[in-house]
């Protein structure tokens, strides 16, 4: 029995060098860590005379950028070790390396009379190269932040790999008053809430501004005249006209199609509701659906070849596809409570919406075909999603309960992490995030 | 006449009858009642039978015999120890034979605690053969290492050998008598070990090459214990043969190969690279990205970085592909550290590495 057992102890551990195996050695990850990327962007280096604060301003701002997506982390100044103090000079890894950089940023302004340009270079501490060659952005002492933008947008794409959103802006109903007596009106701003700008008074109730596709022009709809009716507006001359409508109907809910010349929208007549698309060039209106029930908040797809509305033609608030020529819908909402506001992402992979479920709103998310519901938030109040130019983010309003409630903007990953504010002078609701600026 | 004629025959009919009665009441009909003994009879022979076959042999019959014959026995014998006797007829057929047999056959006598003696030295000769186990073709020579040392001072007494061996342990404890064991031996193994000490050296010379690798593995010290050695004797060969040492493990071939990695050591890698694996901040395409990462090791566990390399990538653009490439050379070179956790008597089966970067798990959906 020993000798049978020797026997095989020697087969087993003798045979081991015989299986060595002969191509590297082979390993599969499968689960790693979900965390902020530690960052350091020094004070951009300044090469001219006066530009130094320029330099920690943009600094701040690329800073605010990268943060605030939730996926990086940025290492304060005082734990630096070397200082950049010229452009060009070779970096020191290793002291970077030390306090945990995985990413640097560092750049370069000059400010001569109005001008403004900023050169920067990003670098992997870690691997000791550079991402990608440096760039240089210029423009006018008004527009650094936008400069700013660029930069951590160029940031954010070469480690992301994905579009960035910091150089755009957004359209949003800014209301200030109590609930009772509120006063709403257009505003534009940076994604940020930086840089508020009010395209109309508060004399009138305005409601659910869409941007174009390439920002040009905002729709929105106006109660000015006592009815609501449907406005385009040139975001350059903040010039507007009234969009074609009949007589004795409600016009409201309007979206620009992906390629700015149609306009979809919803009519009311009566007690019923349906869906309409417009040229905007003829004004030649053409009715997409046909229902007694209430049809409405329509969204083309990226590509224009599919709306999504929401309906209660089933009974109940549910969301539905046809394509944008009109015709059969299909229902792809079948979740317990109401569902509308249906806005499809840039990416055409996901469709964002308001979901109200016992008592409680939350913004969503739900493939093309209603499959993998994600609900993102959840408040006594979420409204109104709208995407960020690269499909990660998504922004909408949020109320407060009572009396004296208020309506802010918020922005969420499409992840649920890395809920927070938009910070805004005042209130702010039914936002319309705009394509990034060129 | 005639009622005398009735009478006496009713009489006689009665006598008749009640002997009749009687003999059916205690004669034949008791006697014929129990009958049944067939089935009892029966069924008690046939179990104990089988106990009887399954002990051994016709003896299980007279056991159950000798079981009614015992207690009689106990009744004349000692009084105190009546009781003890059953318990005691209990016990050996169960434990006694079997167990004592076959563990110590040299101690067959003491019946009682013997056994737990036996089980206590038991224990102690296992470990033996464990060790033997692994080293069987070699424990029988390998005894005579700790001679080699002994070796180049005890060449000169090797002849010697046969006479008192108690005698001659005095001389070798005398040079360095701190092992204890295996004196004895020693003197028989120095002859052998003394005609091919020069050359051994210890590590070219055993037959495990991969079991002495961890002395040479170790950069200084070997070169220090060898330089100390050799001083009192021969110092051109030990000086040649750590200079050959040096060299071979400093050269590219002498790449201890050992046996493959086992599990644990490839989870300590791999659990080392995937905590510094973030996802965090790739985009949901690279995410849909599986991307393979090649390079090769340094004998400390670190990566050759210009070696670093994608092999290759499935599921995604060739952007989101070197997005996902840049994260993961990233973990690999953040958690290098001291170098990874491997060992280096297995340095050629780690010398290459090839990680997939797999980020199903890690998906936003």
């Amino acid at each position: 029995m020993m000798v049978r057992v020797l026997c095989f102890l020697l087969m087993v551990f003798g045979a081991a060098p015989v299986l060595a195996q002969n191509g590297p050695l082979r390993i599969e990850i499968t689960e790693g860590v979900i965390e902020p990327l530690p960052f350091a962007v020094p004070d951009l280096v300044p090469e001219t005379a006066g530009s130094a604060e320029m330099g920690a301003q943009l600094a701040r701002v690329i800073a605010a950028d990268l943060t605030g997506t939730g996926l990086f982390r940025e290492l304060p100044a005082s734990a630096f070790i070397s200082q950049v103090s010229d452009f060009g000079a070779p970096v020191q890894y290793a002291d970077w390396k030390a306090i945990n950089a995985q990413a640097l940023v560092t750049g370069a302004v000059s400010v001569q009379g109005n001008q403004v340009t900023v050169k920067f270079r990003l670098y992997d501490v870690f691997s000791g190269t550079e991402l990608g060659d440096g760039l240089q952005f210029a423009g006018t002492t008004d527009g650094w932040r936008r400069i700013a933008h660029k930069v951590a947008d160029a940031v954010y794409s070469r480690i992301t790999g994905e579009g960035g959103y910091f150089d755009s802006r957004v359209v949003f109903v800014s209301e200030t008053g109590p609930k009772a007596e509120r006063r709403k009106r257009l505003a534009i701003m940076d994604y940020d809430g930086a840089n508020v700008q009010y395209l109309t008074g508060s004399e009138a109730i305005v409601l659910a501004p869409r941007f174009s596709a390439n920002g040009d022009r905002v729709l929105y709809t106006s109660y000015e005249t006592g009815f609501p009716r449907i406005y385009v507006l040139d975001v350059g001359s903040v010039q507007r006209r009234v969009l074609e409508s009949q007589q004795g109907t409600m016009s409201f809910a309007p979206r620009f199609a992906p390629d700015g010349q149609t306009v979809v929208y919803s009519v009311s007549q009566g007690s019923n509701t349906d869906i309409y698309s417009m040229r905007v060039s003829t004004g030649q209106a053409t009715r997409l659906t046909n229902a007694p029930s209430i049809e409405t908040a329509p969204s083309f797809s990226p590509d224009g070849s599919q709306i999504v509305f929401e309906s209660d033609r089933s009974g109940s608030q549910q969301l539905y596809v046809m394509p944008a020529s009109g015709g059969e819908a299909r229902r792809i909402s079948f979740g317990e409570g109401r569902y509308g506001t249906p806005v499809w992402s840039p990416r055409g992979d996901l469709i964002a919406f308001t979901k109200q479920s016992k008592g409680r709103f939350h913004i969503g998310v739900m493939r093309n075909d209603g499959s993998e519901e994600r609900l993102l938030t959840a408040s006594f109040l979420d409204e109104g999603p709208t995407w960020s130019p690269n499909g990660r983010v998504i922004m909408f309003a949020r109320e407060t309960q009572g009396a004296a409630g208020r309506s802010s903007l918020y922005s969420v990953d499409i992840t649920g992490r890395n809920l927070r504010p938009v910070r805004t002078p005042e209130g702010g609701s039914d936002p319309s995030w705009g394509p990034l600026q060129p | 006449m005639g009622l005398q004629a009735v009478n006496t025959g009713q009489v006689i009919s009665g006598i008749g009858h009640a002997g009749l009665i009687g003999w059916v009441l205690f004669g034949g009909a008791f006697q014929a009642e129990p009958l049944p003994f067939e089935a009892t009879d029966v069924s008690v022979i046939s179990s104990e039978a089988f106990e009887a076959l399954l002990t051994t042999g016709p003896q299980p019959d007279t056991a159950t015999d000798v079981a009614l014959p015992v207690a009689p026995e106990v009744d004349p014998d000692p009084v105190a120890t009546p009781t003890p006797d059953p318990v005691v007829e209990a016990e050996p057929p169960q434990i006694a034979p079997q167990p004592e047999p076959e563990t110590v056959p040299d101690t067959p006598e003491p019946l009682v605690q013997p056994v737990p003696e036996i089980v206590e030295t038991a224990p102690v000769p296992p470990q033996p053969p464990e060790i033997a186990a692994l080293v069987p073709e070699i424990a029988p020579r390998p005894v005579p290492r700790p001679s080699d040392r002994v070796a180049p001072e005890a060449v000169a007494p090797p002849e010697p050998e046969a006479a008192p061996d108690p005698v001659e342990q005095d001389a070798v404890s005398a040079d360095e008598g701190t092992e204890i064991p295996a004196e004895e031996q020693e003197a028989t193994a120095p002859e052998e070990a003394a005609t091919e000490i020069v050359t051994e050296a210890e590590e070219p010379a055993g037959a495990p090459t991969t079991s002495l690798r961890p002395p040479s593995r170790r950069p200084t010290p070997p070169a220090t214990q060898t330089a100390e050695t050799p001083a009192p004797s021969d110092t051109t060969a030990t000086a040649v043969n750590d200079a050959l040492r040096e060299a071979l493990s400093g050269g590219e071939d002498d790449i201890p190969a050992g046996p493959p990695l086992s599990a644990g050591e490839k989870d300590a890698l791999r659990v080392a690279v995937s905590s510094c694996w973030n996802v965090g901040s790739l985009s949901s395409e690279a995410l849909l990205t599986t991307v393979v990462v090649g390079f090769d090791m340094t004998r400390e566990g670190r990566p050759v970085g210009p070696s670093m390399r994608m092999v290759s990538s499935t599921g995604g653009s060739a952007s989101a592909a070197n997005q996902a490439y840049e994260a993961a050379r990233r973990a690999i070179i953040r958690c290098t550290g001291d170098g990874y956790p491997l060992p280096i008597e297995k340095y050629g089966q780690w010398r290459e590495i090839e990680i997939t970067f797999n980020p199903e798990r890690m998906r936003i959906k």
